[in-house]
């Protein structure tokens, strides 16, 4: 019930928000759909069917090229509507999801994973001298037709078709975990050789598996492809690869929703980040980091436990303790900002260039404030910051963990010593 | 197809002649020869390292024999993967547990009998919707007496309650012959007494190969018995016959008296 109101009011949210938003948060927002898709996708192989692919990027960026062949063939005349050219990335996705799973799923932990790896840098390595295919080094472009009485010239147009192909493959990833096959799935992740002596053929049900996971991030590099109306080899690159195992793994790969959530809050962190300071990837590794050590099941993971303990926590209670380690984490994030902010103008080449011509060491400004790089107060306070931060969560971990060991809802008097013990 | 053709071969459900395997040049099986009849209860003694668990190998597809012959209802089975051995009639438990540890009791059965009915690729509908399968695996679950425990994580189950889950997997793939692998291994008296007679009871009216440490399971639960030494068997015989073989006694009953 619950949860069916949190879809609704997504969906709400999804569909009416757009319009009162700005163009770069018009495209941000096409950008974290098409990326839950491909974390969706790409964790159906790893959540679902414990095979970790380093090399996504491939069936993600062979969709993509697929969906910019079809578009230059619409510009030729052929007659396709354009709100369905993701199709075109669906198909390529999963014929070359199963012949690239057909040898990936003959082996199985790393050596998968290395399969994987080493298909999607052969495509970064053909593409740029592929001229045909792949449009060289510049790769291709092309442009969206109208169709449907649709002219596809706004970024809110493509937000809103995104948005329905999203949900709908979602929907139908959410679907697939229903079936016997989905089941199949799960019992293969838990036990291969299990499901051999019961009569499965493991190596097929891989490899379609894996057909499907491509297909699907086929369908996402589609829709990336016609947002941008442009693509090149670089979507084969190990970064978009690593990018969605990082987004899925942020989320929480354990739960349908995780890689989701992932994605979205990832797309969005790095569009706020990355305006403010080129520093934003490594924000971003330190976060994915903090959140394997801390929190292996991710973000959703940390939410399906507190829904799962929704009943007996004492939320009351708990509410002091929580704001103090948020404080705390605020600090630590403060001086770790300053940190590297510091870090960022000292070592910039302009700046290094400044002091070995000039022996000048110009100061470094954070919250307004000017700060000499040469007296160690400035590195003293971020530092001491990080560590205040850091001792105020330590602080907070003994009385969070003891709320969360209460007993439930028990009586206050049920817990006292009988005063008549026999 | 050929045990059509060979109709005297059905009552020998299962036929292993002079197989041999090596690893390298480790030679395991020297030679094994051993028949089981339709609805036998068959027992393999031996001592540690004798190869009990290699001849389940090579009689379940884990890996194929050097050499020699395996006949499952009159068809070659010597060296097909698991999977089809599993599809013509055989299912297997394994000595360390062998479940789906992270679904429930249920679904570690249902996998199964979805296997039985051939699901294999059904991408179309629900499984919830499959209410013959649904019944089926529940009926298994509570023939195994874990009915009480259908939506527990396989992997909270106590240990006992583990090994039951795990003859029910083997029932519920439909097989004819059925191999156990220590099926009582780790357990205790009374655990050990209501396992043997959980066998007995899914095991009535299939053929049953069991692979057993415990003397009074064997004597008790089997019809005949074979003994394994040093890849080779020894003797077959009734339970009676086997106490009385001189050679047995020598060979491994007689430590274990000792």
């Amino acid at each position: 019930m619950t949860r069916l109101l949190l879809a609704l009011i997504a969906a709400a949210v999804l569909v009416a928000l757009p319009p009162f938003l700005g163009l770069g948060w018009q495209n941000t927002l096409t950008n974290m759909l098409i990326a839950a898709l491909f974390a969706a996708a790409f964790n159906l192989l790893m959540g679902q069917g414990g095979m970790l692919s380093f090399g996504h990027a491939a069936y993600y960026g062979l969709g993509a090229f697929a969906v910019l062949h079809l578009m230059l063939a619409i510009e030729n005349g052929f007659n396709f509507p354009t709100a369905l050219l993701p199709l075109a990335g669906a198909g390529v996705g999963l014929l070359s999801g199963l012949g690239a799973g057909y040898f990936a799923a003959k082996r199985t932990g790393v050596y998968f994973s290395l399969v994987t790896l080493a298909l999607a840098e052969l495509l970064h390595a053909i593409a740029p001298h592929w001229q045909g295919l792949f449009g060289g080094e510049a790769g291709l472009s092309s442009m969206r037709m109208p169709s449907w009485g649709l002219e596809f010239g706004t970024s809110l147009e493509v937000y809103y078709v995104t948005l329905a192909w999203v949900v709908v493959s979602i929907g139908l990833l959410y679907a697939y975990t229903l079936t016997p096959f989905g089941r199949l799935t799960l019992a293969l992740r838990d036990n291969e050789q299990r499901v051999r002596f019961m009569g499965f053929d493991p190596h097929r049900t891989k490899v379609l598996v894996f057909g499907i996971s491509a297909m699907f991030s086929g369908v996402a590099g589609g829709l990336m492809a016609m947002s941008q109306e442009t693509a090149n080899y670089n979507i084969f690159s190990m970064a978009i690869s690593s990018q969605v195992v990082l987004q899925t793994f942020v989320g929480g790969s354990t739960l349908f929703l995780g890689p989701v959530l992932g994605a979205a809050v990832l797309t969005v962190f790095t569009f706020l980040i990355s305006e403010m300071t080129r520093a934003w990837m490594l924000y971003q590794g330190i976060l994915f980091v903090l959140i394997m050590l801390f929190a292996p099941n991710g973000i959703a993971g940390v939410i399906q436990l507190h829904i799962d303990a929704r009943d007996r926590l004492p939320w009351a209670r708990l509410t002091g303790p929580y704001a103090l380690a948020t404080a705390a984490g605020a600090v630590a994030t403060t001086g770790l900002v300053m940190l590297v902010h510091y870090a960022e103008l000292v070592f910039a080449d302009a700046y290094r260039a400044r002091v070995a011509r000039d022996g000048l060491w110009e100061p470094v400004s954070a919250f307004g404030i000017d700060w000499n790089p040469l007296n160690p107060v400035t590195w003293l306070v971020p530092l001491a910051l990080i560590v205040l931060g850091i001792v105020g969560i330590l602080k907070m971990r003994g009385p969070i963990a003891q709320l969360w060991a209460t007993p439930a809802n028990i009586p206050p008097t049920a817990a006292m010593p009988a005063p008549h013990a026999a | 197809m050929s045990h059509h053709s060979h109709p005297p071969v059905s009552d020998e459900v299962l036929v292993i002649r002079d197989v041999h395997k090596a690893f390298g040049g480790l030679v395991i099986m020297r030679g094994i020869d051993l028949t089981l009849k339709r609805g036998e209860r068959h027992a393999i003694l031996g001592p540690n390292g004798a190869g009990k668990s290699t001849l389940f190998n090579l009689i379940s597809g884990n890996f194929p024999p050097t050499s020699g012959e395996i006949l499952l209802n009159g068809r070659e089975i010597q060296g097909l993967p698991p999977e089809r051995i599993n599809r013509m009639g055989l299912a297997r438990s394994f000595q360390i547990t062998n479940i789906f540890g992270r679904m429930t009791a249920f679904e570690n059965n249902r996998m199964g009998v979805l296997a039985r009915h051939g699901v294999r690729f059904d991408l179309l509908h629900r499984i919830a919707k499959r209410s013959d399968i649904n019944d089926e695996a529940e009926a298994i679950l509570n023939q195994v007496r874990l009915g009480h425990r259908i939506r527990t994580q396989a992997a909270d189950l106590s240990y006992s309650e583990q090994r039951s889950l795990e003859i029910g997997m083997t029932l519920a793939t439909g097989p004819d012959v059925i191999l156990l692998d220590e099926p009582t291994a780790g357990m205790s008296r009374e655990e050990t007494a209501y396992i043997v007679e959980l066998i007995r009871e899914v095991t009535t009216g299939k053929t049953l190969l069991i692979v057993e440490h415990d003397m009074s399971v064997v004597f008790s639960l089997c019809n005949r018995i074979s003994v394994l030494v040093y890849g080779q068997i020894l003797a077959t015989g009734a339970p009676e016959e086997i106490r009385a073989n001189k050679a047995v006694q020598e060979a491994y009953l007689g430590e274990e008296a000792a």
